[in-house]
């Protein structure tokens, strides 16, 4: 038999091999507090997918600290899509284990960030501690609950917020980070992710005050109810835009990668930015974002580029080894 | 530290508040401030026995968390195994171990001096094999098994890319997708040697090969090429394809109840593997007997053009009772001198086997409920076992001026029939103990001395550690 023949013969039957596969299956790894968002998620985008493909695609989540989580993905786990807390954290996966493009906050709009999200303080009803803004968590006596900056992406915004606020009020960076050295002074515990952080002030009842993404606070508000929590608004707080991005090596790998795109795509749409705002993300879409607009309290935030000059250098200064975080926590 | 529960807590924190009021107001009454006070320092005692717990449970957390991290090691009554803590990187060890005993107690004679021709009464080390299996990347599969019994030899190498489980490509030396029992592992077979008609397929050979599980494993599919071996042969591993042209190879393996799980027709598989291939100046290979003896070889002959496999087959297994059975047809272009002839030859296997002991029986093995341990008043499993095999070799090769097989040596055809006992030690330790006849045929007059000289009748025993 001729080999021409037989490759013929080889090829016909890859692809009527590849032709029976239906089923997709797509590994989101996010960060803590995104669990419950994308259950509702994924459930919407595997209809739509359906509906639009007649392929079945479930979606499998993999959650914590955010930068555990990077870590993980730099490290082999085989993710489809990355959906992290911040985009100092999605850089390594591009410029360190080489998984995804050096210009990925271009390929999706509004730099890849489908929906924003503040930080804000999640204390107990009543307020007994009197907790009005971020110099509140510096004095004396007072228990602060937030994750540790290495692992989690969540903490980082708490940590920059917290250093600009001081920055602006108390006139440097030195005084910044005096300023910052006090609070943690006031931080019992360190979670390696915000979820585990939620966990140690709402459920093992420890400490007076969490540092919280704004949609976890209200989740914790929902959750476990108003009568026992409050949330506070602090004067000055950051503007937190947790970006994603399709890990296109794998995705290419395991043949994911168009419905991997259209998974992160269909987050700008109108569904999509419908189930952020319901889960009490800021929607970026003008629409939903002003649907779900009442349910925010008025507050000043400013941008990391503003303040930091971008992630980057943000990472360098604060969270790397030897970097601000580590001269303070490392001398306490 | 273990958390303390809340049970606990609530004990410890009234012993503290009883020892600070004893401690501090000896005698008198309490007032409102010192009372704000205590408060205010069990609320701290509190919460300091809270961040212990929880810093606790965290360090536990992490913990569990670096584990989950390490590479994992098994080791078990099938294997010795060490996977990656992503679990997508594996290396496996396993191995088979035959000792083998074979007492012929048939009257082939050497003829004038009536010395007995089978002269290999005795134990011999039929396999021993170390097997390596693992994977790369969890799609990347591969083994690697080098043969210690008879010739040293690497009796499989190959690499498994899984692109999805109805599609995979195998590369590198494996069994070729034709025989059925030949397909069946070594360890599992029903007889210690395979029947007779496995003379007519062939071994291992070296090429590629696509291949999967479709319809939800109700069907699998095999189609490679290869260097091409003619049959009851293996295809060298140190040279290419000396011949110079391929063998393409397909099986279709139906099992279309595998998934009803109350169906007597569950374990029903059926199915056909066909091999056609052109090769020059190929050695034939001889076709032996139950007792591994030479009943048929041809005589200077080398293959001479299309060569053609043809395998329909199928299995039935229900409960304890399984049932193997195939049928073999070789058509070669063969040629000894100027005799160039096409012959056919066929051959058939029926095999089945009942666990006396009640456990399933399939293709792949019988795994005993318990295992040998008199102390314990268990014995693992038995299973009888029958066989009934036949191999007809095509007239034609005895004819002409130059016979492609002389029929004054070889046999015609040969009738086999079997019984045996296998006793299940333990899921990686076997016993046989079989009997086995061969009747052999000939176009001429039955030969008066060596091995064909009597009817083979053969008591062979084997003791097997397979893992």
């Amino acid at each position: 038999m001729k080999f021409k023949r037989l490759f013929a013969l080889l090829s016909a039957v890859a692809l009527a091999g590849t032709a029976l596969a239906k089923d997709i299956e797509l590994l989101n790894v996010s960060y803590d507090p995104t669990r419950e968002l994308y259950v509702d998620y994924n459930a919407a985008f595997a209809k739509y997918w359906k509906a639009k493909t007649g392929d079945t695609v479930s979606i499998k989540q993999s959650h914590g600290g955010s930068g555990k989580q990077a870590r993980s993905v730099i490290d082999g786990l085989r993710a489809d899509v990355v959906t992290l807390a911040l985009a100092g954290d999605i850089d390594p996966i591009s410029e360190v284990a080489r998984l995804i493009p050096a210009d990925w906050q271009k390929r999706l709009p509004h730099n890849a960030s489908p929906y924003t999200s503040t930080i804000v303080f999640l204390v107990r009803k009543g307020n007994p501690k009197a907790i009005k803004d971020w110099d509140d968590l510096a004095k004396p006596g007072v228990a602060v609950i937030t994750p540790n900056p290495k692992t989690s992406g969540g903490a980082r915004w708490n940590y920059l917020a917290a250093w600009e606020f001081a920055k602006r009020k108390l006139g440097g960076d030195e005084q910044a980070k005096g300023f910052v050295a006090k609070l943690l002074k006031n931080v019992p515990v360190l979670d390696s992710g915000a979820r585990g952080a939620t966990t140690t002030f709402v459920q093992r009842g420890i400490g007076d005050v969490l540092i919280s993404w704004e949609n976890e606070a209200y989740l914790a508000l929902k959750e476990f109810g108003a009568d026992k929590f409050e949330i506070v608004t602090p004067s000055l707080s950051i503007l937190a835009e947790p970006p994603v991005a399709v890990v296109e090596k794998v995705a290419k790998k395991k043949g994911t990668l168009a419905v991997a795109t259209a998974y992160l795509e269909y987050l700008y749409s109108a569904e999509g930015q419908d189930i952020a705002g319901k889960h009490f993300y800021r929607p970026i879409d003008p629409k939903a974002a002003a649907k779900y607009a009442g349910q925010f309290a008025p507050i000043q935030l400013f941008t990391i580029d503003e303040a930091f000059g971008g992630w980057s250098k943000a990472q360098k200064i604060h969270f790397a080894d030897g970097g601000t975080f580590d001269q303070i926590y490392l001398k306490q | 530290m273990k958390p303390l529960n809340s049970a606990a807590r609530t004990a410890l924190f009234t012993a503290l508040a009883a020892v600070s009021l004893t401690a501090s107001l000896p005698a008198q009454t309490a007032s409102a401030g010192d009372l704000d006070a205590l408060r205010e320092q069990i609320r701290q005692l509190d919460q300091k026995l809270r961040v212990l717990e929880r810093n606790s449970e965290l360090k536990e957390e992490a913990a569990v968390a670096a584990s989950k991290k390490q590479p994992k090691l098994t080791v078990g009554d099938n294997r010795i195994e060490v996977v990656s803590a992503d679990g997508a990187n594996s290396l496996r060890l396993r191995a088979l171990v035959q000792a083998d005993a074979r007492f012929y107690l048939d009257s082939a004679t050497t003829g004038p001096g009536q010395n007995p021709a089978n002269a290999q009464d005795g134990f011999l080390l039929r396999r021993a094999r170390l097997i390596f299996e693992g994977k790369f990347n969890d799609n990347l599969q591969y083994t690697v098994v080098p043969e210690f019994g008879g010739t040293l030899q690497i009796l499989d190498a190959n690499v498994n890319a899984v692109v999805t489980p109805g599609f995979q490509i195998r590369v590198g030396r494996f069994k070729t997708p034709i025989g059925l029992e030949q397909l069946q592992s070594d360890p599992v077979a029903f007889f210690n040697e395979r029947s007779i008609a496995t003379n007519l397929t062939p071994n291992r050979d070296v090429g590629i090969q696509v291949w999967g599980e479709l319809l939800d494993k109700r069907l699998s599919y095999a189609v490679g090429v290869f260097n091409g071996v003619l049959e009851n042969g293996n295809s060298p591993t140190t040279s290419a394809n000396t011949e110079g042209d391929f063998t393409t190879v397909g099986r279709l393996f139906a099992t279309p109840f595998v998934n009803d799980k109350d169906s007597a027709l569950k374990g029903l598989g059926f199915g056909i593997a066909s091999g056609i291939g052109n090769s020059n100046g190929v050695a034939t290979n001889t076709y032996k007997s139950d007792g591994q003896q030479d009943f048929f070889a041809y005589t200077s002959t080398t293959s001479a053009g299309r060569s053609l496999t043809v395998s329909p087959q199928a299995y039935y297994y229900t409960g304890p009772l399984g049932i193997l059975a195939e049928y073999v047809s070789v058509t070669n272009e063969l040629t000894r001198g100027t005799n160039t002839r096409q012959v056919t030859n066929t051959a058939y296997n029926l095999s089945a086997g009942y666990v006396l002991t009640g456990e399933d029986a399939s293709y792949t093995g019988v795994s005993p409920r318990s295992s040998f341990k008199p102390s314990a008043d268990t014995w693992g499993a038995f299973e009888v076992v029958g066989r009934v095999a036949q191999l007809d070799v095509d007239n034609d090769v005895f004819k002409g001026g130059t016979p492609l097989a002389l029929s004054a040596t070889n046999a015609s055809k040969v009738t086999a029939y079997g019984a045996g006992l296998n006793w299940y030690l333990s899921k990686a330790v076997r016993a046989n103990f079989d009997v086995t006849q061969n009747k052999f045929d000939f176009q001429g007059a039955r030969p008066t001395s060596g091995i064909l000289s009597d009817d083979e009748l053969v008591f062979s025993t084997r003791f097997q550690v397979s893992f």
